[in-house]
């Protein structure tokens, strides 16, 4: 696994969940509260890790200690998931996090109050142990992202044979959907023949390119990340920018929202910066909507909400954001007042977004077919 | 009487009657109608109601009957309603029936000097009046006393012309209670059809009588309403809480500083004395025979002159020298006030509600008249908490229904920084906001309304003052309240964590780990690191006792001792008759207990038992501690504050003896050590200094 630490045997994974039960253990012996100490998972403890080119935790801890009531049932909690991890580990079985969330009604004291909380703790975990969920046996709830374009994978399926496929040919219009695991383990890149590999935000903008036959005009793979993408979308964006040595380009909305999507994929996201290495594309580029485009191409948009604003705002004051050209777009913005969707771009016809829109685009940044 | 006000409208009356003039009583009426309260069509239902069921009330309360009092009201066609009204009161005599509800502002009621509720209405006579104006319709009347074996069922119109009522149809027999087939022993119904409307809300019959029963805990009143099919449009029962009947109040003279020119020389000119002397100490209270030779010294009358000779120049005189001259301020039974701990049951009757603090002032005086102060707060529970808190006012157990905001009640609300208290009260104007309802009542032989209305209480920095320490002793009880909640929440919270969650990571890294269990009381002291104290009070319905249970934890590392004071009820009727603990009386309201040395992660349990009380009189109290280091759930004690309950009930108790003698003819008693000033009043239930001392040291 290039850039990630070794995958860990199954051993290892007990070992090292062992340890936050060792944590807890030898402060009560001490006749100190047990506790768990994390990483601040916040903006102001994110920083640039020149070494691996991606935003990772700061030094801030936040000691978890059992002098509150929320704080103590969240370390009974995570003693709870670490046991059943084990369970998972030795049975060969794994879960979806929204079962693990079930699984804990019976958990007594250290049962979830919510599917929320359960992901969380999943994170706490990973980053305690420096294991993956992956590792834990859990699954994610959230979809896969889907790809269309001439690239081969092999999966390995049920039955653990190794099925070829052509994201092309092999598959129908929604295209490839990505597993939640992307690991060698499971999935090995076989052959490419494109340019360049496009992420799409919205599933409609996806549809178009698919039906206007962009990926074999313009020589690239379209990814539909689906929103805010999946950490499996990540890692297999990441995988093939860095395996195959692919650029990444990334197409979304012109809203606060759609810069964290980028930045997420660029940089690393805030609440899984202790594996940013292992999910973010260093040198992923921002292709538009941009605020630019709204002035230039004159697309009907919508006003900033109060929201879109304080959002705006508390990106200027994000560091992965905090560049000249993300500067200049976000005060742009701010300044326009305006937000755009991709699908704007349909105010000069269905076509325009492949015909005019993305060439031109692609042009500016040494793209152009 | 009812003061200047009430008194004007029975010259009036009876000048009109009296001096035989041509005028009819109707026109009286009907000039007078928008003070009389029936100005509109939804107005003189309430008004309608309201003389008949403070008739009730009164005619009840004077011949000691729990009164059950039924209301039912039907619309007619048009705007036609029948109003019917049954009560289980003494009835009315025969012969008395006539007068009753035939003559406006029978006398009597307005020469002596006390607290009723009639004070307030026209009577019952508007009613028959109004009426007979709008409908033409008789009211029958059944009236049945006890000692005779039938009742009078009788037809009452009025005689405008001749102020009297013209009886029709009356006969003689035996009254059967509709509902369960018996013979009814005594009672009234009431049943007319007059022009009105009927309609819900905050000025309806049903909020008349919902506010009603709050403050005559004693009383049973139920309500229906049918619409023209017969359906029923509304419902309510409010049944009793108490079966202590308001006591009876005396009548009293009038006190020397409340009294007018005009009263004066009327009582002058009808008096029978000879000297001056005897005028003054028999026609009036507060005035020893010391006080009256000092009253006719700085007038300079001498006191062989015969007070019916007095001339308008002495009786000025006379009245400039009663601002002089001290004086015993006027008993004060002849008061009625509700009594906080009944109000609390009413409150609790009427409105469902998490917390209630009830306070009863002690009698005051303004301007000679006697007056007494009764704040009741509710919080929480079905209350809505969107808008301004609802405010029940009251003038001698009568609700006040119209003209809240020009009320001196409303305004002394107003007045208070509710935000201290933890109600939301945006920019400190206006009604507060919140779950609560506030209620005051105002006692007096002499309510002064702001208007002939009768609806809002006119401003009276005296009484005004008082409302106000109600307001804020209610608005401690109510901080108290939150603060403890917040304090208990937090005390169980840790609880929890030491006693469950803890224990349970303890097993589960053991388990996990493959060792032993570690001792977790060290751990459990680091966590909590305080003393904490939780008191459980509840009901034992076998033995009818109040129990409290106070319960100490020494979550600490150290040692410690401490004096644990809890705060009871105190009274004639409560006795604690369980004490584990032994301990002793601190002050009244008071008791403590000396706690043997608590060691480190011990607890030490206090549990006491109250005889006297009935469920849900004891549901909130307050702990006090005394010893080095804080106690979480209890407050530390304010010596001072514990030194001036003694006193002042040390003050009380002699109080006390005097009120038990003939403060009248205590001549040779040192007068200023008898006269006790209101505004230094220490009340001596210890509840609210206690919250004065927190409130200070903020």
């Amino acid at each position: 696994m290039s850039g990630v630490g070794q995958r860990k045997t199954k051993d290892e994974v007990k070992e090292a969940l062992k340890g936050i039960a060792a944590e807890m253990h030898n402060k009560m012996e001490r006749g100190v509260p047990p506790s768990m100490t994390l990483p601040v998972r916040a903006k102001t403890n994110i920083g640039f890790d020149n070494k691996l080119g991606v935003y990772k935790y700061g030094k801030k801890k936040s000691t978890r200690d059992a002098t509150s009531l929320g704080s103590a049932r969240q370390l009974l909690r995570s003693l709870h998931v670490t046991e059943f991890i084990e369970q998972m580990i030795d049975s060969g079985k794994s879960s979806t996090l929204r079962e693990m969330y079930y699984i804990s009604e019976a958990w007594g004291h250290g049962k979830f109050g919510s599917q929320n909380e359960s992901n969380n703790l999943a994170e706490d975990l990973e980053i305690v142990t420096k294991c993956l969920r992956e590792d834990f046996k859990l699954r994610p709830e959230e979809d896969g992202a889907r790809i269309i374009g001439n690239v081969t994978f092999e999966e390995r399926n049920r039955k653990g044979d190794w099925m070829r496929i052509n994201c092309r040919d092999d598959v129908g219009d929604s295209g490839y959907g990505v597993p939640y695991n992307v690991e060698s383990e499971k999935l090995t890149l076989v052959e490419e023949d494109v340019d360049f590999i496009m992420a799409i935000e919205t599933g409609g903008m996806f549809d178009r390119l698919v039906e206007n036959g962009f990926d074999e005009e313009a020589r690239c793979a379209l990814i539909h990340l689906k929103g805010q993408p999946a950490r499996s979308t990540r890692r297999i964006m990441k995988r093939m920018s860095q395996e195959w040595n692919k650029p990444i380009i990334v197409f979304a909305d012109c809203d606060p929202w759609s810069f964290r999507i980028y930045a997420s994929i660029a940089y690393g996201a805030i609440k899984t910066a202790h594996i940013s290495e292992y999910l973010a594309t260093k040198g992923a580029q921002y292709l538009g909507i941009t605020a630019d485009d709204i002035l230039a191409y004159d697309l009907p948009s919508d006003d900033l909400t109060k929201q879109d604003l304080s959002a705006l705002d508390s990106e200027l004051t994000d560091p992965r954001f905090n560049t000249g050209y993300w500067k200049d777009q976000i005060n742009l913005m701010k300044e326009i007042g305006k937000k755009a969707e991709q699908q704007s771009l349909a105010k000069y016809g269905l076509d325009f977004v492949t015909d005019t829109y993305l060439p031109e685009k692609l042009k500016e940044i040494g793209l152009g077919y | 009487m009812g003061g200047p006000s009430g008194g004007n409208i029975m010259v009036d009356a009876r000048d009109i009657s009296g001096k035989q003039k041509q005028i009819a009583v109707s026109e009286f009426f009907e000039k007078n109608k928008h003070f009389l309260g029936f100005d509109s069509l939804q107005r003189s239902l309430i008004t309608a109601v309201k003389e008949s069921v403070d008739n009730s009330l009164d005619a009840c309360e004077e011949a000691r009957i729990l009164p059950n009092i039924v209301v039912e009201i039907n619309r007619l066609k048009g705007e036609d309603i029948e109003l019917i009204t049954q009560d289980n009161g003494p009835g009315i005599p025969r012969d008395a029936i006539e007068n009753v509800f035939g003559k406006f502002l029978l006398g009597s009621r307005f020469h002596a000097i006390r607290q009723t509720r009639g004070q307030q209405g026209i009577g019952i006579t508007g009613v028959v009046m109004y009426a007979q104006l709008t409908t033409g319709a008789k009211t029958r009347v059944i009236s049945k006393i006890a000692t005779d074996s039938s009742a009078v069922f009788v037809e009452l119109g009025l005689d405008t012309r001749k102020n009297k009522a013209i009886k029709s149809k009356e006969r003689r027999e035996v009254w059967i209670d509709e509902g369960t087939g018996e013979e009814i022993r005594h009672g009234l119904k009431i049943s007319t059809i007059m022009k009105a409307k009927y309609q819900r809300g905050k000025q309806s019959v049903y909020q008349y009588l919902r506010m009603t029963s709050i403050v005559n805990p004693h009383a049973t009143i139920s309500l229906i309403v049918r619409g023209k099919d017969g359906e029923v449009l509304e419902e309510g029962k409010w049944i009793r809480t108490s079966e202590k009947l308001p006591r009876v109040v005396e009548e009293i003279k009038p006190h020397p500083h409340g009294i007018q020119l005009g009263t004066l020389q009327r009582m002058l000119r009808e008096s029978e004395q000879r000297k001056m002397t005897s005028f003054l100490r028999h026609n009036f209270s507060g005035v020893s025979v010391r006080a009256a030779k000092e009253v006719l010294a700085v007038s300079e009358i001498e006191d062989e002159r015969v007070p019916k000779r007095i001339n308008s120049e002495d009786a000025k005189k006379l009245i400039a020298s009663f601002q002089k001259v001290k004086l015993l301020p006027p008993p004060t039974d002849c008061l009625s006030p509700i009594d906080d701990l009944l109000i609390k049951k009413g409150l609790s009757k009427a409105i469902d509600s998490r917390f209630a603090s009830t306070v009863t002032r002690l009698p005051a005086v303004s301007q000679g008249n006697p007056f007494q102060i009764e704040v009741g707060l509710v919080f929480g529970g079905d209350i809505s908490a969107d808008g301004p808190i609802e405010v029940l006012r009251f003038a001698n157990r009568v609700p006040l229904m119209y003209q809240q905001g020009g009320c001196a009640l409303t305004k002394a609300i107003e007045s208070i920084d509710w935000k201290r208290y933890g109600l939301d009260h945006p920019g400190g104007k206006g009604l507060p906001k919140g779950a609560a309802a506030v209620l005051i009542h105002l006692a007096s032989t002499n309510v002064q309304f702001t208007s002939e209305a009768k609806e809002a209480v006119a401003d009276n920095e005296e009484v005004f003052d008082e409302i106000r320490k109600g307001l804020l002793e209610v608005g401690r009880g109510l901080k108290n309240h939150l603060k403890k909640k917040d304090q208990r929440k937090k005390a169980k919270e840790k609880f929890e964590l030491v006693n469950v969650i803890l224990p349970e990571i303890a097993k589960k890294t053991s388990k996990i780990l493959g060792r032993n269990e570690p001792d977790l009381a060290p751990v459990i002291t680091q966590i909590m690191n305080a003393v904490f104290c939780e008191e459980e009070l509840s009901w034992d319905k076998e033995r009818k006792l109040a129990t409290c249970s106070i319960k100490i934890f020494n979550y600490t590392a150290r040692a410690r001792a401490y004096t644990i004071l809890l705060k009871w009820p105190e009274n004639e009727n409560v006795s604690m008759v369980e004490n584990s603990n032994g301990g002793r009386k601190e002050a009244r309201g008071i008791w403590a207990w000396r706690l043997d040395t608590l060691n480190p992660g011990t607890s030490t349990t206090i549990s006491v038992a109250l005889s006297g009380l009935s469920k849900g009189d004891w549901t909130d109290t307050d702990v006090f501690f005394r010893g080095n280091g804080d106690i979480i759930g209890a407050t530390k004690i304010d010596e001072k504050i514990l030194e001036e309950i003694r006193k002042s009930e040390a003050l009380s108790a002699i109080r006390n003896e005097i009120s038990e003698s003939e403060i009248q003819e205590i001549n040779d008693v040192e007068t200023k050590d008898l006269e006790f000033d209101n505004e230094e009043e220490i009340r001596t239930d210890g509840i609210n200094i206690f919250a004065d001392f927190e409130e200070g040291s903020e």
